[in-house]
């Protein structure tokens, strides 16, 4: 029967008052274990209790057998010292009178003895109980009496007594009719105390016993306890969706969980011993493997998570999430122990999603192309100065909606970039991004070094800075400048984006880089910090690190690390440069407009001319601010 | 009524107490119940430090003594024949106990460790003679305990 529970799922019964064993790990006490225990422990203390009450019982029956005995030596010797005294001898029967009354009173009345051992110490004697022994010690007593009369009236008359042979002889017979009742109260004594040690022995047996059966009954329960627990622990891992395995110190599955035949439609027996490589997408392999090793070599209890695709047995690819933990130290492990889920409904979910999203985008990217090859067209022919800057806003506006569009095209996933098969120069790169941004006429551009950069990563890296550019442009004042510095690092190539704006708490500068390096798949959150995601995004296409740190003038610089493996020399003519903006200031070297006829290049050669720059809105303000006044990152 | 398991249960232990009552009780009964004595019963009644009998002469042949000791300290009986005087039976040398070695007596039976309240039934073959029954308990029989016994 299961124990009852309360509500909050506590033990009833004895099995509440029983603590929770250590030994015993999680496992669970339940009334019946709880009476057993109780019972244990009872038998235990009952048998302890026993054998002191034995062990002190045997010790005063010692002593009980010893006054009885030494009761008939002091009788006789009482005897022999009247003789002697009536026949003329000396001795002393008066002190022999008072000591052979001693050992009767005790025995009867109770009283304190010395010890043995001869250390002077005494100890207490109880009243006998036994009704034969006091029946006994009671006749002994009244023999003594007789004996102690007929001896003081032979000491008093002497042997002129007429009744002086009767005396004698009456004498020696008491003598030895106390002798004799003496030694069988000894024995009555030493009888009955032999029986109540047997007696407590035959009790101690008995409890031990019992103790032995509620040491089986407890170890039974026990293990029926363990059973039971592994029994359910079984049907958990059995029944449950996740899959858990367990890979050894060589890589090999060395447990799998038999929720994979339901997962992978294949039997546990069938994974175990091979190696997890085996099931996985080989486009995914080499992070998983890298995750493994990672963990394999973190500190015990560390814990890692990756997402993957495994092999169906009918072939298909099962998407899954899995939850790593480093147990190699756990004997009872030995290995890594990977919580893995399926999640192919939701990865196709989030497929469709990213598929709508990216058709939507693309959709409206036709559309913002084909106005904006419109107002181009406008411009050109326009000679008035004041239409053609309403001109030059609208295509400020159309550029600024075709960057959003175009973040939407990189949070669906779908990697659909403008490359070029040649490397591109870098300060050309650096110049179409801030041609990007509204207040381009802020932004100051030095000391870009003359490299190249990799025509596979040219349109992302632009899309990249001018998001980045556009941030500070938008939280700083109008009337600072916005610097972008360059310099050689040791593993590629560093791009400052610095401003002097309001700056960052040091909870959203961590926040916000957080972003960059690990940017999350297209949800509510993305849409309320695009621009971080997006550039992390952008970012990690290309191996690209982008960092924000509070600026030493007030404002915040971000850092974006170029790998050099999309670097090249400057001999490597680009293919495409953008038209320099009027009024962006370059240095050394002025910036140059893009090609617009260059093959390949599109969007981000096209360069509008602008005039003003909307006011700065406060960086972390109100949204809506933010976002009127063009936030990139909103 | 249905009955629940634990009911049941019960039933079962009630049934196997009783049946063990059952067992128990008569065999209990049975033990208590002494056998009748076999030919003549003397009846001796033992005390500190005499011996009483009902009966001092007997006929020839099984006389059954019932001895029943009322103390207050062990005793014992011991049987002789002997044409001594009861009271002036031969001493061992320590002038305490009878030596029942001693010529003239003739040792029949003994019956010894007869606690307070213990019975005992000592049945002989008597052939005509004059017996003694006395306890030789250190003292005993020279404090008077003994008895005399005619069988004819």
């Amino acid at each position: 029967m299961e124990p009852r529970r309360t509500a909050a799922g506590g033990r009833t019964g004895i099995g509440r008052l029983i603590p929770r064993l250590p030994i015993l790990g999680d496992l669970r006490l339940g009334r019946r274990l709880g009476w057993v225990i109780f019972l244990l422990i009872v038998l235990v203390a009952a048998i302890v209790g026993y054998n002191a009450r034995a062990i002190a019982q045997q010790r005063g029956s010692a002593l009980v057998v010893n006054q009885a005995t030494r009761q008939r030596a002091l009788v006789e010797r009482y005897t022999r010292d009247v003789l002697l005294v009536v026949d003329g001898f000396k001795a002393d029967p008066k002190d022999s009178a008072e000591a052979v009354r001693q050992p009767v009173d005790v025995l009867l009345d109770g009283g304190s003895v010395r010890a043995p051992g001869g250390d002077g110490s005494r100890v207490q004697i109880a009243p006998a109980q036994n009704w034969r022994i006091r029946r006994k010690l009671e006749n002994d007593r009244r023999l003594i009496d007789e004996l102690i009369t007929i001896g003081d009236r032979l000491l008093k008359r002497g042997p002129d007594n007429p009744q002086y042979e009767a005396d004698v002889t009456k004498l020696r017979v008491l003598g030895a009719q106390l002798s004799s009742v003496s030694n069988d109260a000894a024995q009555e004594i030493t009888q009955q105390t032999e029986a109540s040690i047997s007696r407590l022995v035959r009790i101690e047996i008995a409890l031990g016993l019992l103790g032995v059966l509620a040491a089986l009954a407890l170890g039974l329960v026990l293990r029926r306890a363990g059973t039971e627990q592994a029994a359910q622990f079984r049907s958990l891992v059995n029944n449950s969706s996740d899959l858990i395995t367990v890979l050894a110190p060589d890589g090999t599955i060395a447990y799998q969980s038999p929720s994979v035949q339901r997962v992978l439609g294949r039997p546990a027996a069938d994974v175990v011993g091979t190696t997890l490589g085996d099931l996985v997408h080989p486009e995914d392999r080499h992070d998983v493997n890298e995750s493994l090793t990672k963990l394999a070599e973190a500190a015990p209890g560390a814990t890692d998570n990756f997402g993957c695709r495994l092999r169906h047995e009918d072939g298909s690819w099962r998407h899954v999430e899995s939850t790593c933990t480093n147990l190699a130290d756990d004997p009872r492990v030995n290995g890594l122990v990977l919580n893995i889920r399926d999640v192919t409904e939701q990865a196709g979910l989030r497929k469709s999603i990213s598929d709508l999203l990216h058709n939507l985008a693309r959709r409206s990217q036709g559309l913002v192309d084909r106005q904006l090859e419109l107002i181009d067209e406008l411009e050109r022919n326009e000679v008035d100065p004041d239409r053609l800057q309403e001109l030059f806003r609208m295509d400020h506006l159309a550029t600024r909606m075709r960057r959003n569009v175009e973040n939407l095209i990189v949070l669906s996933g779908v990697d659909q970039r403008r490359r070029w098969s040649e490397s591109v120069p870098l300060r050309d790169v650096v110049e179409a991004a801030v041609a990007e941004v509204e207040d381009y006429a802020r932004v100051q551009v030095a000391g870009i070094h003359d490299l190249t950069l990799s025509g596979q990563a040219a349109s992302d890296v632009a899309h990249l800075l001018a998001e980045l550019v556009e941030n500070a442009t938008s939280f700083s004042s109008p009337t600072t400048r916005v610097e972008i510095t360059g310099g050689p690092t040791g593993n590629g190539y560093v791009l400052e984006i610095e401003d002097h704006g309001i700056g960052m708490s040091d909870a959203d500068l961590a926040e916000a880089n957080k972003r960059l390096a690990e940017p999350l798949s297209a949800d509510v959150a993305v849409s309320r910090m695009m621009g971080f995601h997006v550039v992390g995004r952008l970012a990690a296409r290309h191996g690209i690190k982008v960092q924000l740190r509070q600026s030493w003038f007030g404002g915040v610089t971000a850092l974006v690390l170029l790998p050099a493996a999309l670097l090249g020399s400057a001999g490597q003519h680009p293919a495409m440069a953008p038209p320099v903006p009027a009024g962006v200031m370059v240095s050394p070297e002025p910036l140059r407009l893009a090609d617009t006829t260059a093959p390949g290049w599109q969007p981000h050669a096209r360069l509008p001319l602008r005039r003003h720059a909307a006011p700065a809105p406060t960086r972390g303000g109100d949204t809506d601010a933010a976002a009127e006044a063009g936030e990139p990152f909103d | 009524m249905a009955w629940t398991r634990a009911g049941r249960r019960w039933s079962w232990a009630l049934a196997l107490v009783l049946a063990a009552l059952a067992v128990a009780v008569p065999l209990t009964v049975a033990r208590r119940q002494e056998p009748p004595p076999r030919g003549t019963p003397v009846n001796l009644e033992l005390e500190d430090f005499k011996i009483q009998e009902d009966a001092a002469v007997v006929p020839a042949g099984t006389v059954s003594f019932r001895i029943l000791n009322h103390g207050p300290t062990t005793h014992e009986v011991n049987v002789i024949r002997t044409d001594h005087d009861p009271g002036k039976l031969p001493l061992q040398r320590d002038g305490l106990t009878v030596d029942d070695e001693a010529k003239g007596i003739d040792a029949v039976d003994d019956v010894g460790g007869l606690d307070i309240d213990d019975r005992e039934t000592l049945t002989l073959d008597l052939t005509p003679g004059h017996y003694v029954l006395y306890c030789n308990l250190e003292g005993h029989y020279l404090g008077g305990m003994y008895a005399a016994l005619t069988v004819r």
